[in-house]
């Protein structure tokens, strides 16, 4: 699947989040902080993991470090679609 | 048994010493998989000289023998490069975990500055990258002199000569146990030795000519650093080591990297097989052939047989074969590994009566398929000099089938915390025959010598390897400013193969809603834990002991009856995913 514009990609994330994580995050925006959606770093992970796998695109554990909000994370995704 | 003075016979008496023996092999050594997917290979030869680079250069920066370096690293290369680098040059080398998780910079500043603190160190290595991280809680371990990161370290070829005994402080582990105080396990040179001796040679039966170890587990934890680079450097087996995060991210690299590097020897925590059934598709086993794993090592939290039983299942088409399964039993207490099954064994269970099992008994069910039944695995027995037994509350001897407080003792055992002389007494003394026995706080019983572990004796939570008190949950909780303390109880449950944390607090129904929330939130900000479920119930509904204080177990037993829920103000969710998911 291929995420054009950040409507799809906040699609994208909310599907791949609820599968993997096995919670219901359809409505997540993207002011909410990762704090928030009751997940441990080894689940977002999985979640990120599976996120680079469907965009097949690679985020660097560098620009993880950074990331406490939903809007972090796509930035983080947004930046390395436009390297690909 | 072997006294503590005695070095062991098959494996070099330093971890110095067995570097230094592979300091001519240019075709062994340790693959470093990056992040990439690309490969750097380190020979042993390399290896050997690089430390000796990296211990000159310790040196050159003023540490001595004895002093303590901080280490938090997360390439596994640079961390590897470095610990023994410092083994080299006989300083002591703490691991400390350069983990991040996506919250709560400030706790993890506390752990770092705590961990400083308490093992003395004098300089903290970093890297570049990670360096931005550490450095606030720099300011909080007075007795560091500086922060050093890995690329500062100095090209020049030097050398420096220390005398390293067997005696010696070989590294400092710092226990992933009460997140709010890590306690520094000091082990030595000898109980490395002798401890590699026992997993590598009388547990894994290695094969120095045929035998390849391929990991991805943290290498600042006892189970990655000792199994992984100390027990293989003892007895010469190559190793490849893969970034935790590619494994979490992509569970299958595992597989792949076994698969591709014709791995033979691999060990994880029982979720990290629970990840794989779960998430690896069926489709995408393709040619995998895992044939050449003979031995995949279970251990360091409870081991679930259903897990286990899922994992072969699904990799079956993939040449798994159940056979190669090792459950383990172990602690950085006592260096690593406790009690191991005969290579070849694979997964043994004892099938007992839960009922009889609260009385302390570990009978065994007549109705197999009866619920109720606990399934418990086999996690074999003692190695050669070592010794483990049960006691009971008095701390006389149990014979078999009756369950207790399971102690250990042996060369491999450390002689305690650094600088906690009181922690060290309460988990290192005197047994039934007047020995000093590590008291390992875990429950269990042995049938003709092998253990079964039953749980915890302090209710400590597992979750994915790591340790959670309750007492520390609770505390949290407490502190919120509408939950009154002693009014919170946490424990866990099984979630699906893996231990959930429950945390069940007092409160008014008016504030329940909001109140289930903020106990989420802050159980995550602090601990990076996510919570299984979180109930709130009306004032009176724990059931507490005669002195007043919640008692855990009940409570527990409660939840798991249904009785708490019907006490519920409102409806638990799990991890109240439909009012957070929603949330901001």
């Amino acid at each position: 699947m291929a995420a054009t514009n950040r409507i799809e990609l906040l699609t994208v994330f909310r599907e791949t989040a609820t599968e993997v994580a096995e919670k219901d995050f359809h409505h997540i925006v993207e002011t909410a902080s990762i704090a928030e959606l009751g997940i441990d770093s080894l689940g977002m992970l999985e979640i990120i993991g599976s996120l680079e796998r469907e965009l097949r695109i690679q985020i660097p554990d560098e620009s993880l470090a950074g990331i406490v909000t939903v809007k972090d994370l796509l930035n983080a995704v947004e930046a390395r679609q436009s390297v690909v | 048994m072997a006294p503590l003075s005695t070095d062991p016979k098959l494996v070099p008496p330093t971890l110095s010493e067995a570097l230094r023996l592979l300091g001519d092999r240019t075709d062994r050594g340790f693959t470093f998989v990056r992040p990439d997917g690309t490969e750097r290979f380190c020979s042993f030869q390399e290896i050997h000289v690089e430390a000796r680079r990296r211990a000159a250069d310790f040196h050159a920066r003023g540490l001595k023998k004895g002093d303590r370096l901080a280490i938090a690293v997360p390439d596994p290369d640079e961390f590897v490069l470095a610990f023994l680098g410092a083994v080299m040059g006989g300083i002591v080398p703490v691991p400390i975990s350069p983990q991040l998780s996506f919250k709560n910079i400030e706790g993890y500043h506390d752990t770092v500055s705590h961990i400083a603190n308490a093992s003395g160190a004098s300089l903290l290595l970093t890297t570049p990258g990670t360096r931005q991280f550490v450095e606030p809680a720099v300011q909080r371990a007075p007795k560091l002199r500086g922060l050093v990161t890995v690329d500062e370290i100095a090209p020049a070829q030097g050398s420096v000569d220390v005398a390293i005994d067997p005696t010696d402080l070989a590294f400092m582990q710092f226990t992933s146990g009460s997140t709010s105080r890590p306690k520094g396990v000091m082990v030595t040179h000898r109980n490395l030795a002798w401890n590699s001796e026992s997993f590598m040679i009388h547990g894994l039966a290695k094969d120095s000519a045929v035998d390849k170890g391929v990991t991805w587990l943290p290498l600042f934890h006892d189970m990655g650093l000792i199994g992984f680079v100390v027990g293989t450097i003892f007895t010469d087996i190559p190793v490849v080591f893969l970034p935790t995060a590619s494994f979490v991210r992509n569970p299958k690299i595992w597989l792949d990297k076994i698969h591709q590097h014709r791995g033979t020897i691999t060990y994880a925590p029982n979720f990290a097989y629970a990840l794989v059934a779960k998430r690896v598709k069926e489709k995408d086993l393709g040619a995998l052939d895992l044939s050449c794993l003979t031995r995949a090592g279970c251990g360091a939290e409870p081991i679930q047989a259903r897990t286990l039983r899922d994992f072969a299942a699904k990799l079956a088409p993939a040449k798994f074969d159940a056979k190669a399964f090792l459950p383990s039993y172990g602690m950085a207490e006592a260096t690593l590994a406790i009690t191991f099954v005969p290579r070849g064994s694979g997964v043994r269970t004892d099938v007992i009566e839960k009922a009889a099992l609260e009385q302390g008994n570990a009978t065994p069910a007549t109705d197999i398929e009866r619920d109720g039944n606990q399934e418990l695995v086999n996690c074999g027995r003692p190695f050669p000099e070592h010794e483990i037994c049960i006691v009971d509350e008095q701390g006389q001897r149990l014979e078999d089938r009756r369950v207790g407080h399971i102690l250990t003792r042996g060369p491999s055992v450390s002689q305690g915390y650094f600088g906690e002389p009181e922690l060290t007494a309460d988990a290192f003394k005197a047994g039934p025959d007047g020995h000093t026995w590590l008291y390992t706080g875990d429950l269990g019983y042995t049938v003709d010598g092998e253990v079964f572990i039953c749980g915890r004796l302090k209710d400590m939570i597992i979750v994915r390897g790591r340790n959670f008190y309750p007492n520390d949950l609770e505390w949290v909780v407490s502190e919120l400013p509408s939950v009154r303390r002693g009014n919170v109880v946490a424990f866990s449950v099984d979630a699906g193969g893996e231990e959930g944390v429950v945390i069940a607090a007092e409160g008014l129904s008016s504030e329940a809603a909001a109140l289930k929330q903020t106990i989420a939130e802050v159980i995550l900000a602090h601990f990076s834990l996510a919570t299984h479920d979180v109930l709130v119930v009306p004032q009176g509904t724990l059931p507490r002991t005669s002195s007043g204080k919640p008692q855990r177990r009940k409570t527990r037993q409660l939840y798991l009856d249904g009785t708490l829920a019907r006490a519920r103000v409102v409806q638990g969710t799990q991890a109240s995913n439909d009012e957070s998911g929603s949330g901001a």
